[in-house]
C-alpha cells in the first residue's frame, strides 16, 4: 500500500514540477511576449506569406527583426514607423516581414538564414545583439544585403547604421537644465557602453550651457526593455532629489514616475508626450523612415554598397521631439537657434580636449569608444 | 454502494501499445483543440501547422536546425528523467547548464590555443559536466544528509546560476569576458580547436554526442546492477535499505549525474553553435524546457530523444509563425497544450476506465506486480 500511496504522490509531484516548470519558461519568454497578440493584428496586415515562392523580380522583400515588441512605443517602435513608412511609400512594389521579440544571440541566426531562405532579399536587424549572428548569415547568403542597427562589423553583404543621438541629446539636455530648480537632473541609464555614455554626457554639456550648476545623477538598470525597474530606477532618483528625469531605456516607465511625482521628463526614441503629458519637456527621438526608403532604393536599383551609415540631425535620422507645455518660450527659441547651429555644422556637442567628471582636461578619442564622463556627471562610468 | 456508470482501475501490466499510443494521442489531441483555438480566433489552423511543419522539417537546412534545438533539450530531457525516477525533484537543470557553460568555456580559454580537437572537444564536455555535477552537489549534499527540499534548493540556484553568468559578463573584466570588445560586454569566443565541427548546415557533430550520452544513461540506469540499484531505492527506499542498498549514497551519485548531464548540455551547447559565454545566446530557458520533455517522455530514457526534437520543432516554429501573421505565443499555448494533455495521457496510461457491466479484457488479469520493476 505504501508503495502505492509513493507512486501516487510521485505522479503528482511531476505534473506539479511540470506545471512549474512551464511557468518559468512561459515568464522567461514573456516578458516581450505579452504584446505579440495586439500587435500580430496590425503585423498580420500589411506582412504576407513568406512562401519562398519567388516569382516576380518587381517586388522587393524586406524584413525586419526586433529584438522587443513593436508595441514598445520605444525603439522598436521607431523602427517599425520607418518599415510602414517604407511601405506607404513603395505599397505593392514591397513585401515587408516583421519579426519581433527575437532573442539576441546565437539563435538569432536561424532566423536570418530563414528569411533569407524565403526570398527576402533586404534584412534589417536593428538590435546590437544580432551581430555576430548576422554576419554568420550574411556569409551563407552572400546574395541577401543584411543591415544591422548600433553594430561595428561589416562584410561584403552587410552593411550597420546608426545616428548620432547626442546631438538631440544635448538639445534636450538644455530643456532639462532650463527646467530644474534643484539643479539635480536623474537620468535612468541602460548599461555603461560608449552609445549610453555620448548620450549622458550630451545631455550634461545641454544642461550646463543653459544652467552651470546643474548635475547629472546617472543610475544604471543593465537592462534595455524593463518598465518596473526603469520605473523604479526614477522613483530613486526623484527621492534623492531630481525634479527632472532623462533616460536612454527604450519603455515609457520613467516618465510615468515623474509624471506621478510632479517632476520634469526627457524622454528617448520617440515622441512619448502621451504617456506623461505635464511632465514631458522634450526627447532625442529617431525617424528611420528615410534611411530605410533610401536603402530599399539602393538594393533595388543595384547601387547598394556595403558601409556604415551614421546618421545624424541633418540628414534627419536623428530629430528633436515637439516640446512639452511647460517648456518656456525663451528656452525653446534658445533650443532651436542650437539645433539649426548643430544642422548646418555651425556648432559640434564634442570638443577637443574634454573637461572630464574629475574637472581635468583631457583629450576626446573616439567618441565611439568613449569611457568617460564629463564634469557635471555623477556616477561611475563603468557600471 | 449505487450502482457507478463507469469504474476507473488500475491496469496492470501496460502493453507497449498503452505506452507509446496514449502519449501519441495526447500529442494529437492537443494539437486538435490548440487548432480550435487558432480557428476561433480566426486562423486557419493547416496553414499554422502546415507552415510549422514545413519551418522545422520542410527543408534540409530546416531539420539541421530543428536537431540543433534538440540538441541541449536530449541531455536536460535526461537529467531531469534520471532524476525524477529516483524521486529526486531536481529542478535546477537551468542553473547546472548554465555552471556547465561557464566551467566548459573557462576551461577552453585556459586551454586556449594548441591542443588539438580531438582532445579538446571531449575535455570541454567533460568540464561542462562537472560544472553541472558541482553546481547540483550544492543542493545534493544537504538534501542527503539535512533533509533539505530540494525543490527550493535547486529552483533557487538556478537564478543565483544566471546572476553569476551575468555577472562574468555583464559585471567585472573576467577572462570570460571579451577585451577587444568595448562597445557591448560579451563573451570571448573559445579556441577554434574546441568547437565541434558543423557536418550538415550549422548542425554539428553535437547531436551524435547528445545522443548516445542519452543512450548510455538508458543503459546504465536500466541494464546494469548499478542502475537495478538505483531503481529500486526510486521505487521504494525501505525495500531497498532492507535489501542493503547505500540509499543516500545512491540518491547523491543520481543527483550528481543529473547535474552531469545539465552541464553536458551547457558545455555541448558552448562548444557547437555558441562558441563562448554568451548570455544572450545561453538564456533561453532550456534546463526548464528539459523538465518538459523529461516528463512528456514518460521519463523514459530514449523516448526523451524524439521528444527534444518535437520541442526543438515547435521552439523554432515561432518566427516562422510571426511571418504569416500568428504570434509567437501560439507556440507557446501549443506547448501547454501538449503539456497538459500529456500529463491528462499519463493517468490512462496508468489506469482504464470501463463500464461495470463489460467485463476487462484478459490484460488486466495479470498481476500488477511487473511494473513495478519494469526497466527504464
Amino acid at each position: 500500500m505504501k508503495e502505492e500511496y509513493i507512486m501516487a504522490r510521485s505522479r503528482w509531484r511531476i505534473l506539479a514540477i511540470m506545471v512549474v516548470a512551464f511557468a518559468l519558461l512561459a515568464a522567461a519568454c514573456s516578458s516581450s511576449d505579452d504584446t505579440t497578440d495586439t500587435t500580430a493584428a496590425a503585423a498580420g496586415t500589411d506582412t504576407t506569406v513568406a512562401s519562398g515562392t519567388d516569382t516576380s523580380g518587381e517586388v522587393l522583400k524586406v524584413a525586419f527583426v526586433h529584438v522587443g515588441p513593436v508595441a514598445d512605443k520605444g525603439w522598436s517602435w521607431a523602427h517599425d514607423q520607418g518599415a510602414q513608412a517604407l511601405k506607404a511609400e513603395y505599397g505593392d512594389g514591397v513585401e515587408i516581414t516583421t519579426l519581433e521579440s527575437i532573442p539576441e544571440g546565437s539563435d538569432a541566426q536561424r532566423v536570418f538564414e530563414d528569411l533569407a531562405a524565403n526570398g527576402n532579399t533586404l534584412i534589417f536587424g536593428t538590435s546590437f545583439g544580432y551581430m555576430d549572428p548576422m554576419l554568420a548569415a550574411a556569409e551563407n547568403f552572400p546574395d541577401t544585403v543584411f543591415m544591422h542597427a548600433t553594430g561595428f562589423k561589416t562584410s561584403e553583404n552587410m552593411g550597420n547604421y546608426f545616428g548620432a543621438a547626442e546631438e538631440a541629446r544635448y538639445l534636450s539636455g538644455m530643456a532639462a537644465g532650463a527646467a530644474t530648480e534643484t539643479n539635480l537632473i536623474g537620468y535612468v541609464a541602460a548599461f555603461p557602453i560608449p552609445e549610453v555614455l555620448r548620450g549622458i554626457n550630451a545631455f550634461t554639456l545641454g544642461a550646463r550651457e543653459v544652467n552651470p550648476d546643474a548635475e547629472v545623477q546617472v543610475v544604471w538598470t543593465s537592462t534595455w526593455f524593463d518598465p518596473p525597474k526603469e520605473g523604479t530606477a526614477a522613483e530613486s532618483l526623484i527621492d534623492a532629489g531630481a525634479d527632472v528625469i532623462a533616460m536612454h531605456q527604450d519603455s515609457a516607465a520613467p516618465g510615468q514616475a515623474a509624471e506621478a511625482a510632479g517632476a520634469g521628463w526627457v524622454g528617448y526614441n520617440t515622441d512619448m508626450t502621451e504617456f506623461a503629458p505635464t511632465a514631458w519637456l522634450t526627447a532625442a527621438t529617431w525617424d528611420w523612415a528615410p534611411f530605410y526608403i533610401t536603402t530599399a532604393q539602393q538594393v533595388l536599383d543595384g547601387t547598394w554598397k556595403s558601409e556604415a551609415v551614421y546618421g545624424n540631425m541633418a540628414d534627419g535620422m536623428v530629430v528633436l521631439a515637439p516640446f512639452g507645455d511647460s517648456v518656456a518660450q525663451d528656452t525653446q527659441d534658445l533650443i532651436l537657434v542650437r539645433e539649426s547651429e548643430i544642422i548646418d555644422g555651425a556648432f559640434v556637442v564634442f570638443t577637443d580636449p574634454i573637461v572630464n567628471q574629475d574637472g581635468e582636461s583631457q583629450p576626446l578619442g573616439d567618441i565611439f569608444g568613449m569611457d568617460f564622463f564629463v564634469e557635471g556627471v555623477i556616477g561611475s562610468p563603468t557600471g | 454502494m449505487t450502482k457507478r456508470r463507469f469504474i476507473v482501475e488500475p491496469r496492470g501490466l501496460v502493453s507497449w501499445k498503452v505506452r507509446l499510443g496514449v502519449p501519441v494521442a495526447s500529442v494529437l489531441a492537443a494539437f486538435i483543440v490548440a487548432g480550435i483555438f487558432l480557428f476561433l480566433t480566426g486562423v486557419n489552423p493547416i496553414e499554422v501547422y502546415s507552415e510549422m511543419l514545413d519551418a522545422a522539417f520542410g527543408s534540409p537546412r530546416g531539420i539541421s536546425e530543428t536537431l540543433i534545438s534538440a540538441t541541449p533539450l536530449i541531455l536536460t530531457g535526461v537529467a531531469a528523467a534520471i532524476a525524477f525516477k529516483m524521486l529526486v525533484w531536481n529542478i535546477g537543470g537551468e542553473g547546472q547548464f548554465i555552471l556547465g557553460a561557464i566551467v566548459a568555456s573557462g576551461v577552453a580559454i585556459w586551454l586556449g590555443d594548441g591542443v588539438p580537437s580531438i582532445l579538446m572537444i571531449p575535455i570541454v564536455i567533460v568540464a561542462g559536466g562537472l560544472g553541472g555535477a558541482m553546481w547540483a552537489s550544492i543542493a545534493a549534499i544537504p538534501r542527503v544528509y539535512l533533509g533539505t527540499n530540494e525543490i527550493i534548493t535547486t529552483l533557487m540556484l538556478n537564478f543565483i546560476a544566471l546572476a553569476l553568468m551575468n555577472f562574468l559578463i555583464f559585471g567585472s573584466s573576467s577572462p570570460w569576458r571579451d577585451p577587444e570588445v568595448s562597445t557591448f560586454p560579451q563573451g570571448r569566443p573559445i579556441p577554434e580547436s574546441a568547437r565541434i565541427p558543423e557536418i550538415f548546415f550549422r548542425l554539428t557533430g553535437g547531436i551524435f554526442i547528445a545522443i548516445a550520452l542519452a543512450v548510455f544513461a538508458w543503459y546504465l540506469i536500466g541494464k546494469t546492477r548499478w542502475g537495478f540499484a538505483v531503481r529500486i531505492v526510486g521505487d521504494s527506499s525501505d525495500t531497498a535499505r532492507y535489501a542493503g542498498i547505500g540509499v543516500a549514497r545512491k540518491i547523491l551519485t543520481v543527483f550528481l549525474l543529473s547535474g552531469a548531464y545539465a552541464g553536458f548540455a551547457g558545455g555541448l551547447f558552448v562548444a557547437g553553435p555558441v562558441g563562448a559565454l554568451d548570455p544572450r545566446s545561453l538564456d533561453l530557458g532550456l534546463g526548464f524546457t528539459g523538465i518538459i520533455v523529461a516528463a512528456l517522455a514518460g521519463l523514459h530514457l530514449i523516448a526523451i530523444i524524439p521528444v527534444a526534437i518535437l520541442m526543438g520543432a515547435l521552439n523554432n516554429a515561432g518566427p516562422s509563425l510571426q511571418a504569416i501573421g500568428v504570434p509567437t505565443a501560439t507556440v507557446t499555448m501549443l506547448q501547454g497544450a501538449i503539456l497538459i494533455f500529456a500529463v491528462a495521457g499519463e493517468f490512462f496510461i496508468n489506469n482504464r476506465i470501463r463500464r461495470p457491466d463489460i467485463e476487462p479484457d484478459e490484460e488486466s488479469e495479470v498481476t500488477p506486480v511487473l511494473e513495478e520493476v519494469e526497466p527504464a
